[in-house]
């Protein structure tokens, strides 16, 4: 446990000692005022019919998505291709943590900087609650939405983080896999037939976040985000051991 | 200590290391030398788990490293070829880090960074980024975070290079101490290194085991045994025949201006009958000097392979040695 919690506190290190950790944590602020202006002027707008602007936040604009597609990469990329590049994967591997540990560490730090990225959003929740009544029901939901869907795409992303050393390479291809898992549930509105619409609407991560955003946590939801992202570093974990010193 | 059988490791279709075998018993310091590419790093990451073998087996403390690689990485510190470092670290965060992960306990964490900071001498830069490091340095702060943990077994990857002549005096020093409570594999470069710290050697080239025993074995073993150098004040082709003509003398060499050299087979020493050859004729007797194969040569005989590629004189004597 104390050497998990040393791993993690190590990569925390590592985030907020590099500049690129401001720069998203910046672009990622500069997006969502940006979004959050953009939805306030619509919903004042008297023709459109009434809506929570927390649900369009959370989920509801396509900007959350390409954020979410571009930045998580970005977290992940240098996970494990970095380590593997300078070599400092060579006394990781050789000291007595397992691989499984060096990426369950990996995924936390990287999963609490995610957090962290989303901390300031809790101003807008405080802006909006200062001018009216909102229900925190829905607001706890879509914050968990944001972190069971931030946990599959972070698992997605230290894979390919473990499959190469070069990081740019490594986040173009988490975008890549991203934008299949993302789509995926998409496709439900493309086909006709009952069990293929079921199966692709149970993957249809925007639904997803439609749900939580709405203040419904649908359990199979949550274990189909958990399930994956279980997935994803169990094979981030197979691929590191395959890949030693290579 | 550490157990290595028929060790084997195959990149596309070429042997790197080929069926190497040997043996380190407890607190021995062994020198592993090869020339470059020889298979010294890969053999190194095969012991430490980090590579798997292709085929063959090793043992450290009892424990198989591919069936326990865990137990066997708690027992060993490994100070690869290329140190690497967390360059957003201090070199105190850093230490404190290795010592974490090894499972140090938390309140010993503090005095282990100590000593490993004396002991490699680390002390005056421990609140420097890592990434700011000199090479030397890095190289001293790698080899404290690979003894941090006090392992039984110690796997340097030529923890000399890049350092001052100074600290290469230090270093050694202090591998020699480890060497009384430590089993400690080193691989190296600088020969003279090897006959200072190491009490074994094993020489590889082209992966395969070609030398194997204390440095005092291999230079009597090496075939060519001792070499006379004699200046004489006398006609070169009389005392080329007369040197020649001694018993156990061979390969008699002339260098002009009434210099020799000659090899001496076996063990006799024939300095006393060149000299008494020497006052038989009359011939004044300006320079003698009996040399002994050193390590280099051992070196340079077992891993040169053709006479074309042997550039330097010394080269090329090993070669019609
Ligand atoms: N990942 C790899 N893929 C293919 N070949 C490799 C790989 N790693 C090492 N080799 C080859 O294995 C051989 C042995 O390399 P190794 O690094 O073990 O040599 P060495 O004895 O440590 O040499 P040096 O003295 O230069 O450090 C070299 O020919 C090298 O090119
Ligand atoms: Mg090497």
């Amino acid at each position: 446990m104390r050497k998990l919690f040393a791993l993690v506190q190590r990569e925390l290190l590592a985030y907020f000692s590099s500049p690129l950790a401001y720069v998203v944590l910046t672009a990622f602020l500069f997006i969502n005022g940006y979004v959050f202006y953009l939805i306030v002027a619509f919903l004042n707008n008297p023709s459109v019919q009434a809506m929570a602007p927390l649900k369009l936040m959370f989920g509801g604009t396509i900007f959350f998505w390409l954020y979410l597609l571009f930045v998580v990469p970005v977290i992940t990329m240098r996970l494990l291709a970095e380590e593997r590049r300078t070599g400092t994967l060579e006394v990781l591997l050789t000291s007595p943590v397992s691989e499984a540990q060096v990426v369950i560490g990996k995924f936390l730090a990287a999963f609490v900087f995610y957090l962290f990225l989303w901390l300031p959003t809790w101003v807008y929740v405080a802006i909006l609650a200062s001018h009216a009544k909102i229900d925190f029901g829905p607001v706890w939901a879509g914050y968990l939405g944001i972190a069971l869907l931030g946990s599959l795409f972070l698992s997605v992303g230290l894979l390919t983080s473990a499959l190469v050393r070069n990081q740019i390479i490594a986040a173009i291809l988490a975008f890549a896999v991203l934008v299949v898992v993302f789509s995926l549930g998409l496709v439900e509105n493309l086909v006709t037939g009952a069990a293929l619409k079921g199966a692709l609407g149970y993957m249809n991560l925007w639904s997803h976040m439609d749900d939580f955003a709405k203040g419904i946590v649908d359990s199979r939801h949550v274990v189909y985000n958990l399930s994956l992202t279980g997935l994803f570093l169990f094979l981030a974990t197979k691929a590191l051991e395959a890949s030693k010193g290579r | 200590m550490i157990e290595v059988e028929g060790l084997t490791k195959r990149f596309v279709d070429k042997d790197v290391v080929a069926n190497v075998s040997f043996f380190v018993p407890e607190g021995e310091v062994l020198g592993f030398l090869g020339p470059n590419g020889a298979g010294k790093t890969t053999t190194m990451r095969m012991i430490t788990g980090f590579l798997p073998a292709t085929s063959g087996s090793v043992r450290v403390a009892g424990l198989d490293v591919a069936r326990d690689p865990l137990g066997v990485r708690a027992r060993i510190g490994y100070l690869p070829e290329n140190v690497a470092l967390y360059p957003e670290m201090r070199v105190e965060e850093y230490l404190r880090f290795r010592a974490a992960v090894e499972g140090i306990p938390h309140g010993e964490v503090k005095a282990r960074v100590e000593e490993a900071c004396d002991r490699c001498m680390v002390g005056d830069v421990r609140r420097q980024l890592a990434g700011t490091l000199s090479k030397g340095y890095r190289q001293r702060v790698g080899l404290a975070g690979a003894l941090i943990h006090k392992p039984p077994v110690l796997i340097l990857d030529e923890p000399t290079v890049g350092l001052d002549p100074r600290q290469i005096v230090k270093i050694r020093e202090l591998i020699t101490e480890l060497g009384r409570e430590h089993t400690v594999i080193l691989s190296t470069h600088i020969l003279p290194e090897v006959e200072q710290v190491c009490r074994r050697v094993l020489i590889i080239d082209d992966g395969k085991l070609v030398a194997d025993g204390t440095p005092q074995q291999l230079r009597s073993g090496f075939s060519g045994a001792a070499e006379i150098n004699v200046q004489l004040d006398a006609p070169d082709a009389e005392a080329r025949a007369a040197l020649e003509a001694l018993p156990g003398a061979s390969n008699v060499r002339g260098e002009g201006s009434g210099k020799f050299r000659l090899a001496v087979d076996g063990s006799a020493d024939l300095r006393r009958e060149v000299f008494k050859l020497a006052v038989a004729r009359g011939w004044v007797l300006l320079e003698m000097a009996q040399t002994v194969p050193s390590l280099e040569d051992v070196f340079l005989r077992l891993t040169t392979h053709d006479a074309e590629t042997a550039h330097e004189g010394q080269l090329e004597e090993v070669a019609n040695a």
